[in-house]
């Protein structure tokens, strides 16, 4: 009787189930939605902005060549390189910028913790999947372009469970 | 043909009744590291434990890398529960470098690290299910899991791998009005973990098939040296949050759930029971946090240890007590750093459980000792 019991309540709270909302994300369609722009870091204080560690991005007018980032990233993952680049600025005598190979990149913002100028973020774009290993690799150009993201979907929380609305 | 075969080649006389099967180091049933098992018919005979199939070599990399950029590597062991991966290098290299943490700082990592381990345990909870052939508990815990990830994501930027603790505090600052969305999903995710059990816990079909399977005494738990919730279920009340607290666990209200029986279906139960003390644990904490404040001490590029100098500090992970060794030379890499798994040292007792056992138990006796092989191998 206890075993029937028990086996009844089991598949009670599954069928109980039926009336309850969905909770799944429908990816392409739904994307979630993330607090702020991106992380950033504040160098004045050395605190981080909380957001999402996406792809980055480069301000040209900020970045002075100084390869902090390069070197933050030679113990982690050794995916920034220093280019030349054609457009010449006053802060940046040298001309060369962070170029970035998401083939090898963790996303783990060492390298915007490092950046002294408030030229390097990152952003909330995470759909980098690319049809070669080539274009995995953002030059400074396009490490410029601020990402179109559509991202709305949050959890909500109901009496009848909770979903993405 | 009279050559001598090296020890190795030599061919191995083949018992009548006695098969020796491999399962794994691919098998989806044990992770990534080979059982060898010897069965008399359906009973197991013996059983060889064979890590290292997943060695990336984490402590040797340790030594290139200096105190900060060793941070997104040291969290790969176990990308689900990487804040408590991270955190006992993180408090060693503290007291190395000589750094006063500031009071929130401590707090957002201790809910950061309640988080991680109600988040690997729900993975870890999904996969017991689905090894019980449950496919109801492997759906539910992978769903509702996506709760507290997008608490974690919220705060560190990073769904796993966060990569949010440093020496000195944490990365980032909480987002604004975390507090509000971390209590309302906390809340809920509580609600749902109790429902799990009369689909699972109470379900009479999961206890006929785990109570009284791989039976470990406490004596047996002891001698073993196993650690964690194996230990909690043979009925020894050991938790490192109590018994050695660190940052701020000694301020926050909770208890450690013991159970005596010691067999497989104790050892699944109690990483449930501890996540309601988690949910507790992070409602207090939020409670508890200073409303604003520094994060994160301001740390000099490329710090350096005081000439020799080591350190040990341990935290209770997912899979149970987690030591870091550091030991420096005054350079900014570390000199060595060895991690002392939870994982590893519950499987010695693996061998032990499994003698007598029946084929179709292994599964759960092997998976319900928290054991996590990458971490293992490190």
């Amino acid at each position: 009787m206890n075993t029937a019991t028990g086996i009844i309540k089991a598949l009670n709270s599954g069928i109980k189930h039926l009336a309850i909302k969905r909770f799944t994300l429908r990816y392409p369609e739904e994307k979630l939605k993330f607090v702020g722009d991106g992380y950033q870091f504040d160098p004045s204080t050395g605190v981080g902005i909380a957001g999402y560690k996406g792809r980055h991005m480069l301000f040209h007018d900020h970045c002075t060549g100084c390869q902090l980032c390069s070197i933050a990233c030679e113990g982690v993952a050794e995916a920034i390189a220093m280019v030349k680049v054609p457009e010449e600025h006053k802060q940046n005598k040298k001309a060369i910028m962070p170029q970035i190979d998401y083939g090898k990149c963790v996303f783990c913002g060492l390298c915007v913790d490092a950046c002294p100028f408030y030229a390097l973020y990152m952003t909330n774009d995470y759909e980098l999947s690319s049809f070669s290993k080539e274009g995995l690799i953002y030059t400074p150009a396009q490490l410029q372009v601020k990402p179109f993201v559509s991202q709305d979907s949050e959890i909500k929380i109901t009496d009848r469970g909770a979903t993405h609305g | 043909m009279n050559k001598e075969l090296p020890p190795g080649l030599a061919l191995q006389k083949v018992d009548e009744r006695i098969m020796t099967l491999n399962v794994g180091p691919q098998h989806p049933g044990s992770g990534h590291m080979r059982i060898i098992v010897q069965i008399d018919g359906d009973f197991i005979v013996a059983c060889d434990p064979d890590p290292g199939y997943v060695h990336r070599g984490e402590e040797k990399m340790a030594e290139y890398r200096n105190y900060i950029t060793n941070i997104p590597h040291l969290e790969r062991p176990v990308i689900h529960d990487s804040c408590n991966v991270l955190y006992p290098y993180v408090l060693g290299v503290e007291e190395l470098l000589g750094i006063e943490v500031p009071e929130r700082a401590k707090y957002i990592r201790v809910i950061a690290s309640e988080l991680n381990r109600c988040v690997y345990t729900m993975y870890w909870l999904a996969i017991y299910g689905i090894f019980l052939g449950h496919s109801t508990m492997f759906m539910w815990p992978a769903g509702d899991r996506e709760l507290l990830i997008d608490l974690l994501e919220k705060m560190t930027g990073a769904r796993v791998t966060h990569a949010h603790f440093v020496p000195g505090g944490v990365r980032n600052d909480l987002p604004p009005n975390f507090e509000d969305v971390c209590l309302r999903q906390v809340n809920y995710f509580e609600k749902r973990i109790k429902e799990y059990a009369a689909v699972f816990y109470d379900n009479p079909i999961l206890i006929a098939r785990t109570a009284n399977t791989g039976v470990l005494s406490r004596e047996d738990a002891i001698r073993l040296g196993t650690t964690g919730s194996v230990l909690r279920a043979s009925g020894v009340d050991y938790d490192l949050r109590k018994k050695e607290p660190y940052d701020v666990y000694d301020e926050l209200d909770f208890q450690t759930n013991v159970l005596k029986e010691g067999d497989s279906y104790a050892r699944s139960k109690i990483p449930w029971l501890d996540m309601m003390e988690s949910c507790r644990i992070i409602r207090h904490a939020l409670q508890k946090m200073p409303k604003s404040g520094s994060v994160r001490v301001k740390l000099k590029p490329n710090p350096k240890g005081k000439g020799l100098d080591s350190v040990y500090k341990r935290v209770e992970s997912g899979r149970g007590s987690l030591g870091c060794y550091i030991v420096s030379d005054g350079k900014p890499e570390p000199y060595r750093v060895k991690l002392s798994v939870g994982s590893f040292r519950n499987l010695i007792a693996l061998p032990y459980l499994l003698k007598g056992e029946k084929l179709g138990n292994m599964p759960s006796v092997y998976w319900s000792l928290n054991y996590w092989p990458v971490e293992a191998d490190r």
